[in-house]
């Protein structure tokens, strides 16, 4: 039992090790490769959102649409509390993260019931209701289309958290969310999340209360989301009501796939694919970077299901000889 | 007061029947190949856009025509092109691809004609109002409505009414109808029912295309709107029910109507919607039309 035990955590160890150092090691390197101060943070927080979708479509299966919900519900409640509350992020953090929840529950409950395709539709609409209650019915409380500006900076233990502590302070986050996530995947939870997306019937057969397993598998997605969203506020300060709005759901789920699904790896590679792409390469062909972007999708879509994490694959063992 | 509700009315039908003409193409294709086409809102704006092109260069009496057997072409292309090698894929492949080529035609658009809305002129013989009064006697004084509207939902009403006669009344719409239902069984009879439902694909497509040159003048054109449609549509197909074309007029019409009616109080209007689908969700999932054991 314990040798088995000490595999687990030799296998953990590698990937989380080489995860920290590049993440630690980028803001030094990164300004070479063309890119800018900020964008490495916003990398991380997108890394920790992929990772979280990653859990829901790469290792249960569902495809959602409407991920923008918890990011933006959560950024909304975080921006709210610093707008209102106090400048200290940590019941900031907390209470957005607790409200992403919230919502994942509720939107949970009434799109997971079925199968698969009533899960993307209804998770796009419900993401979209967010959006325009945003704009429109709740917009005294959210500034409607100028989102929420004004906030102070936020604050942590009387430190401002601007520049390199912000960064260091996602890092730590995203490393921790990671191997949290290395964890559930390989836990016997992890399992369930794998045997509903081969076959969630028999799974159901076998006595296993599948809706709860799939709730769960949702909300956790949905916390890394939260954080991520709440990350953000932190680090603009501002919330934007396009973090609610189907553009951004449609951004993670473009880096997942274009990543890889279903190896946390891929994803974070696809993040960081796609916000070089955006704020780097996109200087080489101006507003068209989406258009080039969107058949790059297709392309990955059709030819390559499992994204950069597959073609690195074939790469390798055509130079190990098909090893 | 009677003057109010009956506008109201008109306007609910008017913005359902553009719903209807988005929504039936989905339910046509899910119902038949079982593809959840995300670019169907793309297909009802690109439309749209060939619309306002044909109508100013070669006159609208061609747009009416054009456009409608341009998006058949493309969805006959679209499905034997692309379409067709994904239904041995998973279906979240399936709904990726529609979503990459939904987000392709829309950075098309905006980068060949801008972000902005582009002006659509209705032709001048759909110009001006119609004085309803002269024709219904229960209204009260002047009342008088749009021309175009009105056309849009009389020719909404006649494609959903030549839609269900060449489902119900043809050998055609017999072979499909049938492969809804169970399409090993037709397979073993020895129909080739890929090449019905790759028309069927098409005839999708078309009503989306429809939906595109007549509602464009309505709506606005700008590249932003196939998502704004695509939504309502899904919304529309999950409350009348999946795979249920009759559920699907009768929703449509519905969302129409409570748009309309709610839209004195703008905070309500926006998300009525959501409200009744939520509402349909909770206590019939299957659906207003939905049977009982088809894809729940």
């Amino acid at each position: 039992m314990s040798k088995v035990n000490t595999d687990f955590y030799k296998k953990d160890i590698k990937p989380i090790a080489i995860f920290s150092i590049v993440l630690l090691t980028l803001p030094f390197w990164f300004e070479y490769i063309g890119g800018y101060k900020g964008l490495d943070t916003k990398i991380v927080i997108w890394i920790i959102f992929a990772i979280g979708f990653d859990l829901l479509l790469g290792y249960m299966g569902f495809l959602s649409f409407g991920h923008a919900a918890f990011f933006g519900t959560s950024a909304y409640a975080t921006g709210l509390m610093l707008l209102h509350f106090s400048d200290n992020i940590i019941p900031a953090m907390l209470v957005g993260i607790a409200s992403a929840i919230a919502m994942a529950f509720i939107i949970g409950f009434l799109t997971l019931k079925r199968t698969g395709i009533y899960f993307s539709i209804l998770t796009l609409a419900f993401g979209e209701m967010l959006h325009s209650m945003v704009l429109s019915t709740l917009q005294n409380w959210t500034g409607g289309d100028n989102g929420l500006t004004g906030l102070q900076s936020p604050m942590l233990m009387g430190m401002k958290m601007d520049g390199e502590l912000m960064y260091y302070f996602t890092v730590i986050i995203a490393i921790v969310a990671y191997y949290v996530a290395r964890r559930i995947i390989r836990s016997p939870f992890g399992l369930m999340l794998v045997a509903i997306k081969s076959n969630q019937v028999r799974l159901e057969y076998t006595g296993v209360n599948v809706a709860r397993y799939k709730l769960m598998g949702f909300v956790i997605s949905a916390v890394y989301a939260g954080l991520a969203g709440s990350l953000m506020v932190v680090y603009e300060p501002y919330v934007a009501s396009e973090f609610l709005s189907w553009h951004l759901s449609g951004h993670v789920v473009i880096m997942t796939v274009l990543g890889g699904v279903g190896t946390l790896v891929g994803p974070m590679v696809g993040v960081g694919f796609m916000l070089y792409f955006e704020n780097v390469l996109s200087v080489y062909m101006g507003e068209q970077w989406m258009l080039v972007l969107g058949l790059i999708f297709m392309l990955t879509v059709i030819f390559l299901p499992g994204g950069f994490m597959q073609l690195f694959g074939k790469m390798k063992s055509i130079f190990t000889g098909g090893k | 007061m009677v003057n109010s509700i009956f506008l109201q009315f008109l306007t609910g039908m008017q913005l359902g029947a553009i719903y209807v003409m988005i929504s039936l193409g989905l339910a046509l294709i899910f119902g038949t190949l079982g593809v959840v086409n995300f670019a169907h809102g793309a297909m009802f704006m690109l439309a749209a856009y060939f619309g306002v092109i044909i109508s100013e260069s070669l006159g609208w009496g061609a747009a009416i025509f054009l456009v409608p057997a341009i998006m058949f072409a493309i969805g006959l292309a679209m499905e034997r092109g692309l379409i067709r090698y994904f239904y041995t894929r998973p279906h979240t492949d399936q709904i990726l691809v529609t979503f990459g080529l939904a987000i392709v035609v829309q950075e098309l658009l905006k980068w060949q004609f801008g972000a902005n809305n582009l002006p659509f002129a209705t032709p001048d013989w759909g110009t001006g109002i119609t004085r309803l009064h002269d024709y219904l006697p229960f209204l009260e004084g002047f009342v008088a409505y749009p021309k175009w509207r009105l056309i849009v939902t009389a020719v909404s009403l006649i494609t959903v009414a030549a839609l269900f006669a060449l489902l119900q009344f043809t050998t055609f719409g017999l072979v499909v109808r049938a492969g809804m239902r169970d399409p090993e069984m037709l397979r073993l009879l020895g129909v080739n029912i890929t090449q019905r439902f790759s028309i069927v694909f098409a005839i999708g497509v078309m009503i989306a295309g429809i939906a595109g040159v007549f509602g464009g003048p309505v709506t606005q054109v700008d590249p932003a709107i196939g998502m704004v449609f695509l939504v309502p549509s899904f919304l529309v197909v999950v409350i009348g029910g999946m795979g249920s074309l009759p559920g699907t007029v009768l929703a449509s019409f519905i969302i129409g109507l409570a748009i309309s009616f709610t839209a004195t109080i703008p905070a309500l209007a926006n998300i009525i919607i959501y409200v009744i689908a939520i509402g349909i969700l909770l206590f019939r999932p299957r659906g207003l039309m939905g049977q009982k054991g088809v894809m729940e």
